[in-house]
């Protein structure tokens, strides 16, 4: 017998490894997708240009590279791997496949958020007005998640409801406001919903970063409480998990990663909903991997998908919101089809 | 001894629960027995700390179990749900391993694993350990979900009809399993129980519930009466004793007469 | 053109454009026109004083017959408002679009007269019960389905865009026309013309063309061809970067921008309306902002300060000639010291509008 579970834990132990390996290579393509987008640019710097004006002062190339380049690539990883790893945080509290932070009416509110500032307290459209305008609002919207999850012992329809129910309302919302906007306010509005990179410096990654990295140790200490979690509220209740207050904890956590991420970028679609579904077919749910492997799996897609955007059709550069949707949709669908397990 | 002293249970404005006593010894079986609705699955519950009691006290080795935290009090108790939830996206050997969740921090350690392996070994269910919990069959389910409870090394089990999905064989492989269990290693079980022959058969004590309060109590022989089982029931049946056990065979519904006395 | 920039509209593909005057047509078609016209408008007071109906083609190059004179005039956005204005004809507006009220300052009475919804998306219901003689709206916005409704409504639809510079007299003196405001139409025709011929010749005389980066309203969004500001910096003789672009308003990176080295940078901007604005202080903030912007300080348009901000008001439509002005002061600083953009437009909003000029419309220059 006791050969036989050693034989068990091995190949556990193996699984585990399997799913590092997996880590690993995630973030190894992370590594590879994020030198290839800071070497891609429109002035034609090759990698390197790049790589000699990363360490010498060289005037302009060196102004190309620290200044457009790099803080681009590292806004764009920052925010995929935020959004991602919410998606995850998300879907495993509500036990819900179709939770992302814009299904929970939280990118919604951060839209509607942006859209006030845009057109109340527009005077120049500053960048920081906007983004604390989509920060406070998408905060708002969690709060009211909260409440009503309070109200109503929070269980994972009833957020999942008031999540939809808030979308609907401050997409309408957004929409009244856009009718009665000017038209340079409708077309900052139209853009803001496609989500730009262009517009993050330095301060905006250590804003967005701060918000990301710092709930990140937090929500990967309960990460086995997400896995209690997927069996249920009861089973985790019994295994000593406080299934109300990881909720409310978690949601906020999540929700201030999405905030920081979205408020400055605006509307990047897909990532969160497809990341951890991406990574669940490949490793299964151990939250333990599950949480880091999606977050940089969303890392990588939207460094790819802001390359594809700045080259496809260079020098115009498509929206980074519509080409993560553009290329995270059908792989969706190839991975649904081609999928043998069901998870959800 | 896990004790529950006079507890009460309220679902909004419906009291469910009255004034129920217990005690569950360790080494021993306690079912609990009582028509649909008269609250044995919310008396397992409220004991767990899934459902929060109105009234009353648990006491557990005579320490008071809502002084316990949670995860302490899952070291102690041990819980098998009626049904695996449905996806849960989880090898078996992961799902037993969570059990082990009350112990470990992060990264579960050589002797968690070593715990788990073991008791997949023990019920016999080692070759379903890499398999996907959603693929397993009924018994199986319940094999596992009772492995995971045993993971946590608790002193008492509390399992919610481990028999209500299964067909006639695993009934008796899952409850010889349990009788096992709580005789070799001192394990403490309570169980929900709807079928009361294999109740009078693996239990040592058995409580009968009516509408939320203890009706009888006692050994299987003193509990399940013809006359228990007529007013709780509200079934005619003939009990005839079989290699020492009551057994019980339906005749026919009672016509309630109550009303017109 | 104020607030009511059509972006949208600028999509338009030049369209043939010319005026089929007055046709005499034969007594009994003339009479079919009429009495059809009466029979649909249900509008006795509206239609029993036409004698005539003009047969025209429009912005789309659709031929439309209209009424002559018209007398009852909707307007659907602010261009064909200002083109109503400087023609002298107010007293004919029977609506206006509902965005109006935002600018009671420049437009006045105007103001006050009944709304039809907005120039995006106007009240049909609104616009009947006005009972006009023709409603007149952009070539492109709102869409086709104005007049499908219209149509059914008997209302007819004039499509006239009035913000290309190239364009805008022909399609004064078609609405000259239709008011009976011939001329009114040809003062401004005049001066316009006049002035925009000038700045042409000036611009043929100079033989650099300065790189030019155009942005509009959104950041990092430059004005590509199709667009307003793209036309605006061809007349004024700059060489837009963005003139290989394929789309009106192609967003792009800083880092192109930076690749393009344009000599000059200038943004469209709108608060509301630079005919209210006190100080430049809004302008000069954007505009320091671009200055501001990372790793721009290598472009010689930031290097030499010379990025502005320009109102709305005279970006495209009716004043873009005054926008051109400018431009070419900033193009071309040598050949047009003399030229008092400002003049222009206090010309043409004392003489035309019949408003007192005043307001804020560009960017201070800027000097380290």
């Amino acid at each position: 017998m006791n050969a036989n579970s050693e034989i068990l834990c091995d190949s556990y132990k193996k699984q585990n490894w399997i799913k590092k390996l997996f880590l690993y290579f995630v973030i190894l393509l992370l590594i590879v997708a994020m030198a290839v987008g800071i070497s891609i640019g429109a002035s034609g710097l090759g990698p390197w240009d790049v790589l000699s004006s990363l360490i010498k002062d060289t005037g302009r190339n060196h102004s190309i590279v620290w200044m457009l380049r790099l803080p681009r690539v590292i806004m764009a990883a920052i925010v995929g791997f935020g959004l991602g790893l919410a998606g995850a945080v998300f879907q495993a509290i509500l036990r819900n496949p179709l939770a992302s932070p814009f299904t929970l009416g939280i990118g919604s509110g951060a839209g509607f958020g942006a859209v006030t500032v845009i057109l109340f307290f527009g005077g120049g459209f500053q960048t920081y007005l906007i983004a604390s305008g989509a920060f406070l609002f998408s905060l708002i919207s969690a709060f009211l998640i909260l409440v009503v999850a309070k109200m109503k012992r929070a269980s994972s329809e009833t957020m999942i409801l008031t999540g939809i129910a808030q979308m609907f309302l401050f997409s309408s919302l957004t929409s009244l406001f856009q009718y009665m906007g000017t038209m340079e306010q409708i077309q900052e509005v139209v853009f803001w919903f496609f989500g730009s990179l262009s517009k993050a410096g330095w301060r905006e990654i250590g804003l967005a970063s701060a918000m990301v990295l710092i709930p990140f140790p937090m929500l990967l200490r309960h990460a086995w409480d997400f896995n209690l979690l997927s069996a249920g509220d009861e089973s985790a209740l019994a295994l000593g998990v406080d299934v109300s207050r990881l909720r409310m904890s978690s949601v906020v956590a999540a929700s201030l990663m999405t905030a920081g991420c979205i408020c400055f970028t605006g509307v990047i679609g897909f990532v969160g909903l497809v990341s951890p579904h991406i990574t669940r077919m490949v490793i299964g749910s151990d939250h333990r991997f599950l949480l880091p492997t999606s977050g940089l799996v969303g890392a990588v897609v939207v460094v790819a998908a802001d390359i594809l955007g700045r080259t496809l059709w260079a020098p115009h550069v498509i929206p980074i919101g519509i080409v993560t949707s553009f290329i995270g949709v059908p792989f969706f669908f190839y991975l649904l089809v081609k999928r043998s397990k069901e998870y959800w | 001894m896990l004790q529950v002293i006079d507890l009460f249970f309220d679902y909004g404005s419906t009291r469910i629960l009255e004034g129920i006593g217990a005690r569950i010894e360790g080494g021993r079986v306690l079912s609990v027995v009582g028509p649909n609705g008269a609250g044995k699955t919310t008396l397992l519950k409220c004991i767990v700390r899934i459902l929060k009691l109105a009234r009353g006290s648990i006491l557990i080795e005579d320490r008071d179990a809502t002084c316990i935290s949670r995860r302490e009090l899952a070291k102690y108790l041990g819980y098998v749900p009626q049904n695996m939830p449905a996806k849960i996206p989880m090898t078996v050997f992961e799902m037993v391993l969570t059990g082990r969740k009350p112990y470990l921090s992060w990264r579960p350690s050589e002797q968690d694993l070593w715990i788990t392996a073991n008791i997949l070994h023990e019920m016999d269910i080692q070759d379903l350990a890499m398999r996907d919990v959603e693929q397993l069959s009924g018994g199986q389910a319940q094999k596992v979900l009772l492995a995971r409870a045993l993971a946590q090394e608790p002193r008492y089990l509390l399992l919610d009809e481990p028999t209500s999905n299964l067909d006639l064989r695993h009934q008796l492989e899952v409850l010889d399993m349990i009788a096992t269990l709580v005789k070799n290693k001192g394990i403490g079980a309570m169980m929900a129980m709807h079928d009361l022959n294999l109740a009078a058969r693996f239990s040592d004590t058995i409580l009968m519930l009516k509408e939320g309060k203890v009706f009888s109590i006692g050994t299987p022989s003193e509990v399940i009466t013809p006359k228990n089982i007529r007013e709780v029931y509200g079934v005619e049946v003939a009990v005839r004793r079989d290699n020492g056990y009551p057994h019980i065979q339906a005749l026919h519904c009672v016509i309630d007469h109550s009303d017109s006395d | 053109m104020s607030t009511t920039y059509p972006w949208a509209g600028h999509f338009l593909p030049s369209v043939l454009y010319d005026i089929n005057m007055l046709h005499q047509r034969p007594l009994k078609k003339r009479l079919l026109i009429v009495g059809l016209t009466a029979a649909l408008l249900l509008a006795p007071q509206a239609s029993s004083a036409k004698e005539a109906a003009v047969t025209i083609k429009d912005a789309l190059g659709r031929t439309v017959h209209v009424p002559y004179p018209v007398r009852r005039i909707v307007a659907l956005n602010s261009d064909v408002l200002e083109i109503v204005r400087t023609l002298k004809a107010e007293e004919y507006i029977v609506g206006v679009f509902s965005e109006i009220v935002r600018e009671p300052e420049f437009w006045g009475g105007l103001a006050k007269k009944p709304k039809v919804g907005s120039w995006r998306d106007p009240d049909l219901e609104a616009i009947t019960a006005l009972a006009p003689d023709v409603v007149v709206a952009y070539g492109r916005n709102p869409g086709p389905a104005l007049e499908q409704k219209a149509n059914l409504l008997g209302i007819q639809v004039l499509r006239l865009d009035f913000y290309k510079p190239n364009k805008l007299e022909e399609e004064v003196r078609t609405l000259g026309l239709l008011l009976d405001r011939r001329q009114e139409a040809e003062r401004f025709c005049e001066w316009h013309q006049r002035h925009l011929k000038m700045i042409q010749e000036r611009v043929t005389r100079t033989s650099h063309r300065p790189k030019v980066y155009i942005e509009s309203y959104s950041d990092y969004h430059a004005a590509g061809p199709g667009s307003g500001g793209h036309e605006m910096c061809i007349l004024a003789g700059g060489s837009n970067i963005a003139d290989s672009l394929s789309i009106p308003f192609p967003r792009i990176t800083p880092e192109w921008v930076l690749d393009k080295n344009p000599e000059v940078i200038v943004k469209a901007a709108s608060y509301g309306n630079g005919f209210s604005l006190k100080t430049p202080a809004h302008f000069n903030q954007r505009r320091d902002a671009i200055l501001r912007r990372p790793a721009w300080h290598h472009i010689p348009a930031v290097i030499s300060g010379n990025v502005h901000v320009m109102d709305s008001a005279i970006w495209a439509g009716p004043r873009a000639m005054i926008g051109v002005g400018h431009m070419v002061r900033w193009f071309h600083p040598a050949f047009f010291s003399d030229l008092n953009p400002e003049a222009l437009h206090r010309t043409y909003l004392e003489t035309f509008q019949g408003v007192p000029y005043k307001g804020i419309f560009v960017s201070d220059d800027f000097k380290r």
